[in-house]
């Protein structure tokens, strides 16, 4: 499924709601047909909001993968996402932030972006990420944020009821892709296992080139390892 | 806050207090390997991860000192905390400093699965020391650690880490009223996930 924002972007006031629910057994897969661009702020406008709720049933599938969000210089965004897994279901996810528009020079110029991410296995957390990014009181670039590098890719591997072995193994597995394809000062990769049922890998980069390219070599890795099927990539160019 | 309360806090928050805070770097080892940090940037740094992590920290030192569920907040943090290594290295700390109270105290107050800081702040509830003064006495000892990590980690002199913790105590002070639970702090969590891929390691995270 390729989700699609007729307007071209995300203006100031908007308010975008998507509930997916991925029924027991069933597989699915959502991507984009372009960017997220988020649009400047207007005076008078409340920050633009996006909220998905993602529910997959006992033995299903989801897969979402989202082209990058770009937030343009002066955008206010607040981004929601709940993933709430039952039992034996499985979820590949990834996102990508990019700093604005690069290529015009512009980076770290939005006013502000949230971003609260929520997975849950049953009633279990198993990850929860909530970020405030106000590059006009702290500095992005700062050591502990995002240093020298502009983009920052996430990618998620959950499915609940596996031993804890398979995801240390899984994380060992990520690891040393992660090493190959860490070049310091270009981009870094790592992987870890999550609180429970599940692994995620992260990445920064100064460029935007290769980042899909390296989140689909993760997601076929991970997919072999977890579902025991090859990866069925969106019709894109990766 | 009376001088049996102040000194009971100051015994908790001693860096030498023995649950074996200096066996961990929480990422920093990587930073301080690759170069990326060096001696003149670290009171930047520790400014950069107050805001961050420290503010998560600080937010959940205050949620258990007022009590309530404290394993579930305990299991949100650890799904707040990516990297294995720092997420378990908490965790370690957390049980070996309940361990302590609990030994000192002859009797069972602290649960022993509970990540650092929350233990941190149950405890401070316990002994009736007042909220602002748990959070900033953790961080405190949160931010001693890590500069004498650095000490270990880089030429950083014992007058230069002096300094560095002197000039951040306001940093701390504001940070511990920290209430919300926001932290982005990337590139450090990649450093902790990297640290295991390190030839020498002297942190165990």
């Amino acid at each position: 499924m390729h989700l699609h924002n007729v307007s071209g972007g995300v203006l100031a006031g908007d308010r975008l709601s998507l509930d997916v629910a991925v029924s027991s057994g069933a597989a699915a897969q959502i991507t984009t047909t372009g960017a997220t661009r988020l649009y400047r702020h207007r005076a008078g406008s409340a920050d633009s909001e996006q909220s998905a709720r993602f529910s997959v049933a006992d033995g299903a599938l989801l897969e979402y993968f989202p082209d990058a969000v770009i937030p343009f210089a002066g955008s206010r965004h607040v981004q929601r996402a709940q993933i709430q897994l039952g039992r034996d279901a499985t979820l590949y996810w990834w996102e990508v932030l990019a700093p604005g528009r690069l290529a015009s020079g512009e980076r770290f110029a939005f006013d502000r972006l949230r971003v609260e991410t929520a997975i849950y296995t049953g009633a279990r957390p198993v990850l929860r990420e909530d970020f405030l990014l106000e590059p006009g009181r702290h500095d992005l670039t700062a050591l502990a944020r995002m240093s020298e590098y502009s983009y920052v890719a996430s990618l998620y591997i959950v499915r609940e009821g596996q031993p804890a072995a398979l995801w240390r193994g899984l994380e060992d597995q990520l690891t040393r892709i992660a090493e190959r394809r860490t070049r310091h000062g270009h981009e870094l990769w790592g992987a870890s296992t999550l609180a429970g049922d599940g692994v995620m890998v992260r990445g920064l980069s100064r460029t935007g080139c290769f980042l899909n390219e390296a989140l689909v070599e993760f997601w076929r890795a991970a997919r072999l390892t977890v579902t025991g099927a090859e990866v069925l990539p969106p019709r894109k160019i990766y | 806050m009376g001088e049996t309360e102040l000194l009971r806090l100051l015994h908790l928050a001693d860096s030498a207090l023995p649950i074996g805070g200096a066996a961990h770097s929480f990422g920093l080892e990587t930073l301080a390997d690759e170069e990326d940090l060096k001696p003149p940037d670290v009171e930047t740094f520790l400014t950069g991860y107050l805001e961050e992590c420290g503010a998560l920290e600080a937010a959940l030192v205050r949620r258990a000192w007022r009590g309530g569920d404290l394993q579930a907040l305990s299991e949100e943090l650890s799904a707040r905390k990516p990297a294995r290594e720092s997420r378990e290295a908490s965790l370690k700390l957390g049980r070996r400093f309940a361990d302590l109270v609990n030994v000192m105290l002859d009797r069972s107050v602290l649960d022993r699965d509970l990540h650092y800081c929350i233990a941190f702040g149950a405890a401070g509830a316990v002994f009736g020391i007042p909220i602002d003064a748990v959070a900033a006495a953790y961080l405190n000892q949160s931010i001693a650690a890590l500069v004498s990590a650095c000490q270990r980690l880089m030429p950083l002199g014992q007058s230069a880490a002096s300094r560095i913790l002197w000039n951040l105590k306001p940093a701390i002070a504001r940070t511990a009223l920290a209430e919300e639970v926001f932290c982005f702090s990337p590139h450090l969590e990649l450093a902790s996930m990297r640290h295991r891929s390190l030839e020498i390691r002297l942190f165990i995270s």
